[in-house]
């Protein structure tokens, strides 16, 4: 079970450009897409969702061209956009009837999973009732039901936990950990704690070119010896953030508390010397988005030297 | 209670510029337009027409502008009410509603400045129509003389009010719950009928007019009465189907506007105000609950029940919350993802088919889901009318009106998916264009043949299995029309719109071609039901070809 992109280029009418050249081979297991908004990232679902045709570039699905033949995939797809809606009138229950009968899937079986989902994302109690009069959370469970109906071998989903609260989103990261033994699952987020969760692999995106590709260890090796502790006073934090990609603060009795990413160990007159820090996922992302800003203009970290003069 | 005082002029000028523009971006508005330019064209080269008794004056300023006018306030008035009304519908449908309706902006403020841009809209469409007008008179010059004033003061005096009154009451028909949605879009057509055209000219009252076009007619009446000698009486704005005389005494300079006559045009843009703010009174301010408490509760009540992913989330919090938090760290993640939920069973390979008669139910369900018992009464009432009233109105009146009954629910055939929002769901599904599709037209056809049923019946019971072709091909005509209709524009409201239309025209009044229960049809109604059966194959193959479109490329 493989699925490719190779080199993969999305332009929009009016000259936007929303993917350049992005390959990236996936197999089983959980792909974290992180990337700021108007990465990419979901103009990359609709493709792999074959919803959208590339500007140039292929994907293939077990060496098969899903543009020659989108229907292959489209039978293992289990797809969940970003934004999606619902026939108001129909309950849950006859909601998923629908789909699970526009994904071809045999009566009992249709009958049994979608038990079975119901009962998954907690939503059996009011199967029965008009959709309509759903919570934005108690759609999205929706949603998530169906995408998992015909027992998918590739899973896309997208921004999957926005509208759920937090027992929610924990609930439903565990379920995509369950499902990624034997199957490739793509979660797109820009929330990096889900995909440090559950992602065995992370592909991080920014202004539609992939910036780094890896499992967490590897992303997270990148960035090893680079995250700092400042404690600086509060009026310093101002001209901090501009020298420095901070992924958290923390106001104490002796100060505020700065993470910070940086090559060298940051300096500032009056605080104390930086403490070197084990990275997490986040700081690993900022790294990399900073890196990409560098490069690509008006220097925001200095890499050569962390020092605030 | 109207907030009169509460009323913003620059909140009005900023939502009518922002929904303007938002509009105005759009591919429909093309559209809009092109219709604006087939009329200018449809009146330049003859194809509508005054005729007087069969005649017509020299195409004067003051007659091309009037004739012109009168293509504006009679088809721009009808079509344009279902091109503008919808703007507050998108704002209830994008969320912004919510969003304004969060702010100190009051009702009146925000209904006068959808108005506005309701108004704007139509407003380009009758430039267009102006500039045709000039366009017109330019190379025809039928008459040498180029009077500006003639030419266009019916569009100031004439067209412009009308197209007021044609944005206010688009926005009156919005907040008013009932004539929102399909219901709206069916009583416009009669509204503007016999409100708009028939009432003034059978009364005889001209200040009964809102559209303004009894004054013109009038004024060009007494100059027929005067240059035409044969002339009986007679007004005819029409499409040109016999030639007409061109008489070339008569040279019609316009309407000679008294103060009295200016001052009822004003008033009636008074009364485009007023009924802003009638809409702004009854306007619900997207609050859903106001009107329809139910689904107000229903919400509520759901809310409280389906709280959170089910079994082993309790369990599951302490340790996977401390995933979210905590940097990363696999021991965690192997722990969070070792908490149970429900198992899914895998699904076999044979347990997949083309599952179409299911879906052939569940298209059938989506399309009447929703619908109130009266509704159901209604059609039963209509079904036991065909079976009992006289052969002739069973087939056409009767079956006709039942046919129209079903308009709410064909209308929703092939817009549903973009009205809320599925088209990601749906086209990212195998096989769906044939499938779907097909199954939505089976669910449109099987509705038409249900609800006209008695009828049918009783044409094969009198006439045999041959004379039921007409009704086959009406039944198989109107879900092709709205299932094209619905995937083209993806809105219910050129279905609902033209299906009135023909209703109207058709059945109840007899006009043959435009007939669909194929009653008035006389000796050409096989060789019509033949033509039926062809345009529908027709539509639903481009309907197909154009869903293939929007699956490659949603």
């Amino acid at each position: 079970m493989q699925l490719t992109i190779d080199a993969l280029t999305k332009r929009y009418s009016g000259g936007v450009q929303a993917l350049s050249n992005v390959s990236i081979t996936i197999g089983p297991g959980v792909l974290g897409l992180l990337g700021p908004n108007g990465a990419g990232k979901s103009t990359l679902m609709r493709i792999l969702a074959t919803i959208t045709q590339p500007t140039s570039g292929k994907v293939l699905w077990n060496n098969n061209d899903v543009s020659r033949n989108p229907d292959a995939l489209r039978d293992v797809l289990g797809y969940l956009p970003q934004d999606f809606g619902v026939y108001p009138n129909l309950s849950a229950l006859e909601f998923l009837e629908y789909l699970a009968a526009v994904k071809g899937i045999a009566a009992g079986a249709a009958r049994r999973r979608i038990a079975e989902l119901l009962e998954l994302v907690n939503l059996t109690d009011v199967a029965k009732r008009p959709l309509g009069g759903f919570s934005g959370g108690m759609r999205q469970r929706v949603g998530i039901a169906q995408a998992l109906l015909n027992d998918p071998q590739l899973l896309i989903v997208d921004e999957p936990t926005a509208g759920l609260d937090p027992e929610e989103r924990v609930r439903f990261r565990n379920l995509l950990s369950e499902l990624s033994g034997e199957r490739i699952v793509i979660l797109s987020t820009h929330i990096v704690s889900d995909v440090e969760a559950v992602a065995t692999n992370i592909a991080i995106l920014a202004h539609g070119r992939l910036l780094a590709h890896g499992s967490p260890e590897s992303i997270l090796d990148g960035v090893s010896g680079q995250v700092w502790e400042l404690v600086v006073p509060s009026g310093d934090l101002p001209i901090l953030r501009q020298r420095f990609p901070i992924s958290s603060t923390a106001h104490r009795s002796d100060g505020v508390h700065v993470r910070i990413v940086s090559p060298a160990p940051p300096i500032m007159p009056g605080a104390r010397v930086a403490r070197p820090l084990e990275p997490s996922l986040e700081d690993a992302y900022l790294a990399v988005l900073a890196e990409r800003r560098n490069e690509a203009g008006p220097t925001v970290v200095p890499r050569a030297a962390g020092v605030v003069a | 209670m109207i907030e009169v005082r509460a009323i913003d002029v620059r909140a009005i000028g900023a939502i009518a510029r922002a929904d303007f523009l938002e509009r105005v971006r759009r591919y429909s508005f093309l559209l809009t337009m092109m219709f604006a330019i087939f009329l200018g064209y449809a009146a330049a080269t003859g194809r509508i027409m005054i005729q007087l008794g069969g005649h017509r004056g020299v195409y004067t300023s003051a007659w091309v502008g009037a004739l012109v006018a009168l293509v504006t306030t009679c088809w721009v008035s009808l079509v344009g009410f279902y091109i503008v009304k919808g703007a507050i519908d998108r704002d209830r449908q994008t969320g912004v509603g919510q969003v304004l309706a969060a702010t100190p902006l009051s009702r009146p403020t925000y209904t006068l400045g959808k108005f506005v841009s309701n108004f704007a809209v139509l407003a380009s469409m009758v430039l267009v129509l102006a500039i045709a007008a000039v366009v017109m008179q330019i190379f025809l010059r039928e008459d040498p003389r180029f009077d500006l004033f003639a030419l266009l003061s019916p569009f100031v005096i004439v067209a412009l009010p009308a197209m007021l009154l044609t944005a206010a009451l688009a926005v009156l028909f919005e907040t008013l719950p009932v004539l929102r949605g399909g219901v709206g879009n069916v009583v416009w057509f009669f509204v503007w009928a016999f409100l708009g055209v028939a009432f003034s000219a059978v009364t005889g009252i001209e200040w009964l007019d809102p559209l303004g076009n009894m004054t013109m007619a009038n004024s060009m009446i007494s100059g027929a009465y005067a240059h035409i000698p044969d002339y009986k009486g007679g007004f005819a704005f029409t499409i040109a189907d016999k030639p007409v005389q061109v008489v070339q005494s008569f040279r019609w300079e316009g309407v000679p506007w008294t103060a009295s006559q200016i001052l009822m045009r004003l008033a009636w843009c008074g009364v485009a105000i007023v009924l802003v703010l009638l809409a702004a009174a009854v306007f619900d301010r997207f609050d859903s609950g106001r009107f329809f408490g139910r689904s107000r509760r229903n919400a509520g009540q759901a809310a409280g029940v389906g709280g959170a992913f089910a079994n082993g989330a309790t369990l599951a919090n302490g340790a996977a919350a401390s995933v979210a938090s905590a940097p990363i760290d696999i021991s965690a993640r192997q722990a969070a993802a070792r908490i149970a939920g429900p198992r899914l069973t895998a699904l076999a390979v044979g347990e997949r088919s083309s599952a179409f008669a299911r879906l052939f139910v569940a298209e059938l369900k989506l399309a009447v889901k929703g619908l109130h018992w009266w509704w159901y009464a209604v059609a039963a009432g209509l079904l036991i009318a065909q079976a009992t009233a006289p052969i002739a109105a069973a087939r056409q009146q009767l079956l006709g009106t039942s046919w129209v009954w079903l308009i709410l629910v064909w209308s929703g055939m092939g817009a549903r998916e973009t009205r809320f929002g599925t088209r990601a769901l749906l086209f990212s599904s195998a096989r769906i264009l044939p499938r779907q599709l097909l199954a939505s037209w089976l669910a449109g056809f099987v509705l038409a043949v249900l609800f006209g049923s008695a009828a049918g019946l009783r044409i094969f019971a009198t006439q045999g299995a041959g004379a039921l072709l007409p009704w086959v091909a009406g039944a198989a005509l109107l879900p092709s029309m709205a299932l094209a209709l619905g995937v083209f524009s993806g809105t219910s409201k050129p279905f609902e719109a033209v299906l009135t239309a023909m209703w109207y025209i058709g059945p109840m009044n007899r006009v043959s071609g435009i007939d669909y229960t194929g009653s008035s049809n006389g000796a050409a109604a096989m060789h019509y039901a033949v033509e039926y059966i062809a345009i529908a194959a027709a539509l639903l193959v481009a309907t197909a070809a154009l869903r293939a479109r929007q699956i490659s490329s949603n």
